[in-house]
């Protein structure tokens, strides 16, 4: 007997300071626990949106196959893109995760979405690898999963999730006490839509909440779910001061400004119909970059009220967190309404 | 005449007229009935918004619901009788399939509404042309075309499932979604002048040929001993109602429902034969239409997609139609 606790004993010794060391255990965002070795060194993500946490906190040589939102063939991607991913050809993936794939690349770690990856994660747990799955549809949610893919990725990415969340909080908080003095009746109505004229955002969805960080009013809060279609008619109701249109998508400002039906809104007969500009990312939907998004918003909103240097944050940003030196030319794209 | 047919036949026509005004009084912003009215006759006092609202954006609406409403029942009403089962309608033939496929290709590519449409055209074109080279091959019997229409249909919707599943799930997936499941919300002017023609002519022609579509009804070799053509009758009415289906589907999206259950009420009101069934699915379509896009553009802020509505007031309609009929027969109590 007294043998058989000894080698316990013994086998807590050799294998409990180790265990501390090279296994970790979180809690995913659809509630999951993953327990998964350290470090990581082979990354898969079916997630265009984790991709790019991954990304901002430095992890990018790690990943095996990624998804990139908006991005489905080498063709689709920006000149910048290519720049900034040298190795895109070889890691760009698109449509629904193939299995043996994922199993063959010797993944160590697959990123993947709550919302549609439930069942994959399912199979890739049987076969004994991890799978962290993601729901960040709100600015707080954005940033619990930028901390917890720090987590995932060891300490110097700890320490860069803490300091990007400290840089949204610095903006917001700028953005919000430029503004402090300006009262709701003075505040942007603004109309976001995309994909088509007549397609609006709901209250549910995260661009408003990057309109309302940008102290603007989403005149579609009262709408839920996703892309919602609206009529003219409501949209004249709504009457907009401003319009912005997503970066994807092929609508274009001059098909609301040069367009008859809409000469009656506010928006079109002031001229302030805007594209959200890209380099990387989609700025509106909930990546890091996002949070120039707040910034572009919120500058386009009220330009005069809002003492941010755009061109300074977005360098800052790229420089940070992408490791990635912008030209002129594209500091210029990003900052200009 | 008597006086009971008068009676229905002005009716019909008065129906889909105060339906057609009743619309044009409601939206989403409100407007007093006297300002719509002043803005209809041309009188000087309402705002640039309010003339703007009703002339181009309800207007030409509620004129494509009546079109489209109209087209898809006399289509129904007259496929209902040429391939002799009540259980078709425009669809039979995968004009709307190959239709739904030419739009979402087309959103693929652009987002312009013309080329959109031109592109939905295009395809049921093709799909029709698909079965009618099956009916050349095989003969253009009613059991050629169906199956011919059933196989050119899971054809298309194939291709369908392919583009949407290579579309960009943030822009192009949705907008295809949201075409699928019909709506007038997009409707402008310069949509209207291939529609009202192709529906002006096809209504037209139906109207002429409304009695001729009685003979079609019987067993072919009958119809051949009243001295009909069959065959190239059935083609000449197929290829009109394709094109009036075509017309409808390519602004509207696919719309269910309205081309099969619309004529089987007109049918359960003015009976079975075509010369009245015609004309009263026709004005029953329009109305069903009108009424439904009023209730898709005014409940919500955001637009209720029209096939949704036609399935919700479609199932229950159609059931009460299949229980009256069980009980003429004595099936059900």
């Amino acid at each position: 007997m007294n043998r058989i606790w000894i080698t316990l004993v013994l086998a807590c010794c050799l294998t409990l300071p180790g265990s501390a060391q090279s296994e970790i255990t979180v809690t995913d965002q659809a509630g999951y626990t993953v327990t998964l070795k350290q470090p990581i060194e082979i990354i898969t993500s079916v997630h265009g949106i984790a991709t790019y946490y991954i990304y901002t906190l430095g992890g990018g040589d790690r990943l095996d196959t990624a998804y990139y939102i908006g991005v489905k063939t080498l063709s689709s991607a920006s000149d910048s893109m290519l720049r900034w991913e040298p190795r895109l050809p070889e890691l760009l993936a698109y449509g629904d995760p193939n299995i043996e794939e994922i199993v063959a690349s010797g993944s160590e770690l697959v990123l993947a979405d709550g919302a549609q990856h439930e069942a994959i994660a399912e199979q890739l747990r049987e076969l004994g690898i991890p799978v962290v799955l993601y729901r960040a549809e709100t600015p707080s949610e954005m940033k619990e999963a930028i901390a917890l893919t720090g987590t995932l990725l060891g300490p110097s990415a700890e320490d860069r999730a803490a300091s990007f969340i400290a840089d949204y909080e610095r903006l917001v908080n700028t953005v919000s006490s430029d503004l402090s003095t300006l009262d709701e009746q003075a505040r942007a109505r603004v109309l976001f839509i995309g994909t088509s004229l007549t397609k609006a955002i709901s209250g549910e969805m995260y661009q408003s909440s990057l309109i309302a960080a940008a102290g603007g009013i989403c005149v579609t809060d009262v709408l839920f779910g996703s892309w919602n279609e609206v009529n003219l008619e409501q949209i004249l109701l709504w009457n907009p001061q401003i319009i912005i249109i997503p970066p994807y998508g092929m609508i274009q400002p001059a098909d609301i400004l040069e367009n008859p039906d809409w000469q009656v809104l506010d928006a079109v007969q002031s001229g302030r119909v805007y594209r959200m500009p890209r380099l990387i990312a989609p700025m509106d939907t909930p990546v890091p970059e996002s949070l120039l998004g707040i910034a572009w918003m919120a500058k386009t909103f009220y330009p005069e009220r809002v003492s941010l240097d755009l061109a300074q944050e977005i360098e800052r940003f790229y420089t940070a967190y992408y490791g990635f030196e912008l030209t002129d030319e594209e500091i210029g794209i990003l900052s200009s309404p | 005449m008597n006086q009971s047919r008068r009676y229905v036949n002005w009716l019909l026509l008065f129906i889909p007229v105060a339906t057609f005004l009743f619309a044009l009084f409601l939206g989403r912003y409100g407007i007093r009935v006297f300002d719509t009215v002043r803005v209809l006759l041309g009188l000087d006092g309402p705002t640039d918004v309010f003339r703007a609202l009703i002339l181009r954006v309800r207007l030409p609406r509620v004129l494509a619901a009546a079109c489209v409403g109209a087209n898809l029942a006399v289509v129904g009403a007259s496929f209902q009788g040429l391939f002799r089962n009540p259980l078709v309608d425009s669809r039979i033939l995968g004009v709307s399939s190959g239709a739904a496929f030419g739009a979402a290709l087309a959103l693929l590519l652009t987002s312009q509404g013309m080329l959109i449409q031109a592109s939905a055209f295009a395809f049921a074109m093709v799909a029709i042309g698909l079965v009618m080279l099956v009916g050349m091959r095989f003969g253009s019997s009613t059991l050629v075309l169906v199956i011919g229409g059933i196989l050119v249909g899971a054809l298309f919707n194939s291709l369908l499932g392919l583009i949407k599943y290579v579309a960009d799930p943030l822009s192009t997936l949705p907008a295809i979604t949201y075409w699928l499941l019909g709506s007038l919300n997009a409707t402008q002017w310069s949509d209207l002048p291939p529609l009202l023609s192709i529906t002006g002519l096809g209504l037209s022609f139906f109207m002429l040929l409304r009695w001729r579509l009685n003979l079609l009804t019987v067993s072919d070799t009958e119809a051949m001993a009243m001295g009909i053509r069959v065959r190239l009758l059935r083609t000449i009415l197929v290829s009109v109602g394709t094109l009036m289906v075509a017309a409808s589907v390519a602004l509207a999206g696919t719309i269910g429902w309205i081309g099969l259950v619309v004529p089987h009420v007109a049918r359960a009101w003015v009976g079975p034969d075509h010369g009245r069934l015609i004309p009263a699915s026709a004005a029953l379509g329009a109305t069903t239409l009108i009424l439904l896009d009023t209730v898709a553009r005014t409940v919500l802020p955001s637009e209720i997609p029209l096939g949704v509505l036609t399935g919700l007031i479609g199932v229950p309609a159609f059931f009460l139609l299949f229980l009256r009929f069980l009980r003429a027969r004595g099936e059900a109590r």
